[in-house]
């Protein structure tokens, strides 16, 4: 009710004061003469007693009170050392699923595993972008397995031409809300993921997919 | 009042799953950080009740006042020092006496009220307002090598670090920013690469490089802060000495790390913004202290000493 109420005013009144605290990104207003600065509303509030958040998370349901009037856009540059480089555009339309439309070009043909990592600071690499992105504690997995990490994307093929063109359509990755994936790193592996199959010591936890080749930090953009 | 408390708990849920590293603090058994709950060093982190109990400890020093107190009761210009910080390292130490000589380096560089190390997790964590180039250099004169993980204060702010890095090819550069308080962001900022002289930087409200700098918008102007003159988002200017290097500390009233994920930084050819910017770097969600242990990259073997921003695989390309 409250949310709703509030996505309902916010997209009215072209956001002079979102007073949602719980999203992200707040709703885009639709008349595109006025574009409007995109408002999120996370006001730092602080909390400072984990033990007592702790009863609340317990049971907290897998969607939160948040409502979306709005289509949302994000979109990742990819690059490495190498001549591995592309672009991620991901788009989702209220809390639905996220479309995410790949090209990464340079690639050695055949399949290569594609992540989203919690943190997407990679001033010490890998370590500094920690993680698949796992918001709900699981083992590694393939994108339409029930456990999985939300940031296991599976892999992405490239062609002869060392092109891979993908389009994943995912309920993991909201672009808005207390998982958005906002900020977080894209990264293109070396190898192929085994989606948590292998029988590898590292399938059920990275699927052994090998280095980094490129990566990129998922970026808001406009509509 | 229903109203009120309806959007605390939606904010507290958001929080709390966006967080889960909280849970490690009272929770030993799930997460990556768990192992810390049988070191009894970091007395901190063991217990939700330690580690209240260290709130209360800096909280009552006199130096470390203004990290609980509000915004408008700091004023920068006092002594142009930064708020205070909590700031985690993790540091190639293999003995106590090794872990002492990091300490008492530490504790000698300007700015530092306190030092925890945590030896058997290699972690040392400090408090303090130094600069993150301050003690990174401090370290590095132990002989020893160390790596920034993480930074933030004891309050969980749902994103209590953010970073932009510049990845080249000419103009290189990593920022770094911290929420101090409800309304107070820290800023560390290194340039390399840029022409001598003064330039424009500023946050921008997307984090869209698709174009560079040009596709990321205008500077991030909240309608309800700032003013048309100047908007939130304005940095001022770099000043950039005759080598193309800058390096910038302050702070910045009203901004919040969590409303900058995603959005970029950018730098101007000038001191004008209105021209299109020379670079930019979307800003990154950052580890917060006590965020990330992780000194090994299970995808290929990369230990954290070998770790750089530009591990990239590049020898079968």
């Amino acid at each position: 009710m409250q949310a709703a109420a509030i996505a309902a005013m916010a997209a009215h009144a072209i956001l002079t004061v979102t007073t949602s605290q719980h999203t992200l990104l707040a709703p885009f207003p639709t008349n595109p003469s006025t574009p409007a600065v995109l408002q999120s509303s996370f006001r730092g509030v602080s909390l400072k007693l984990p033990c007592q958040s702790l009863s609340i998370a317990a049971t907290v349901p897998k969607k939160p009170l948040i409502v979306f009037a709005a289509t949302k856009k994000a979109v990742a540059v990819l690059k490495g050392d190498s001549k591995v480089e592309g672009v991620v555009t991901l788009t989702q339309d209220d809390d639905g699923p996220t479309t995410v439309n790949v090209r990464i070009t340079g690639l050695t043909p055949g399949p290569h595993g594609f992540h989203l990592h919690e943190f997407g600071d990679t001033t010490n690499g890998c370590m500094s972008t920690g993680a698949h992105f796992n918001p709900n504690n699981m083992t590694h997995g393939a994108p339409e397995d029930k456990v999985r990490h939300a940031g296991d994307l599976g892999n992405i093929v490239a062609n002869a031409d060392g092109v891979a063109e993908a389009t994943i359509v995912d309920k993991q990755i909201p672009l808005s809300g207390p998982n958005a994936i906002i900020g977080r790193a894209l990264v293109v592996h070396e190898l192929e993921d085994d989606l948590g199959k292998g029988g590898h010591e590292l399938s059920l936890t990275t699927g052994n997919a090998g280095g980094r080749l490129a990566c990129g930090v998922v970026g808001l953009t406009p509509i | 009042m229903a109203f009120l408390r309806s959007l605390t708990t939606a904010t507290a849920i958001a929080a709390a799953s966006a967080l889960p590293t909280a849970f490690a603090f009272s929770s030993s058994s799930s997460f990556k950080s768990s192992n810390f709950s049988n070191t009894q060093s970091l007395s901190f982190l063991s217990s939700p009740t330690n580690r209240l109990g260290l709130t209360r400890t800096f909280a009552s020093s006199p130096t470390a006042l203004h990290m609980d107190s509000p915004t408008s009761d700091y004023n920068p210009s006092q002594d142009g020092s930064l708020p205070d910080l909590l700031t985690e390292y993790v540091v190639d130490m293999k003995c106590e006496g090794c872990a002492n000589a990091v300490k008492n380096k530490l504790q000698t560089v300007n700015g530092v009220k306190s030092v925890e190390v945590d030896l058997s997790n290699q972690v040392v964590r400090i408090l303090g307002s130094s600069t993150v180039k301050t003690m990174t250099e401090a370290l590095e004169q132990t002989g020893r090598k160390a790596r920034l993980i993480g930074q933030g204060v004891l309050e969980d702010f749902l994103v209590s670090a953010a970073v932009a890095e510049f990845k080249g090819p000419e103009i290189f550069g990593v920022v770094r920013l911290a929420q101090v308080s409800m309304e107070l962001a820290r800023i560390e900022a290194n340039f390399s690469g840029l022409s001598p002289g003064k330039h424009g930087w500023s946050i921008n409200e997307f984090g869209d490089l698709t174009r560079g700098a040009a596709s990321t918008g205008k500077v991030f102007n909240p309608s309800n802060e700032g003013t048309d003159k100047e908007p939130l988002g304005d940095l001022g200017t770099l000043d950039v000495d005759k080598n193309g290097e800058a390096f910038y500390t302050g702070v910045k009233q009203q901004l919040r790390v969590a409303d900058l994920i995603g959005r970029s930084i950018a730098v101007y050819e000038t001191e004008d913004k209105s021209d299109q910017g020379r670079t930019a770097a979307v800003i990154a969600r950052s580890a917060g202290v006590g965020e990330n242990y992780k000194k090994i990259c299970a995808c290929d073997g990369t230990t954290i000493w070998e770790a750089s921003d530009k591990d990239f695989v590049t020898s079968k390309v």
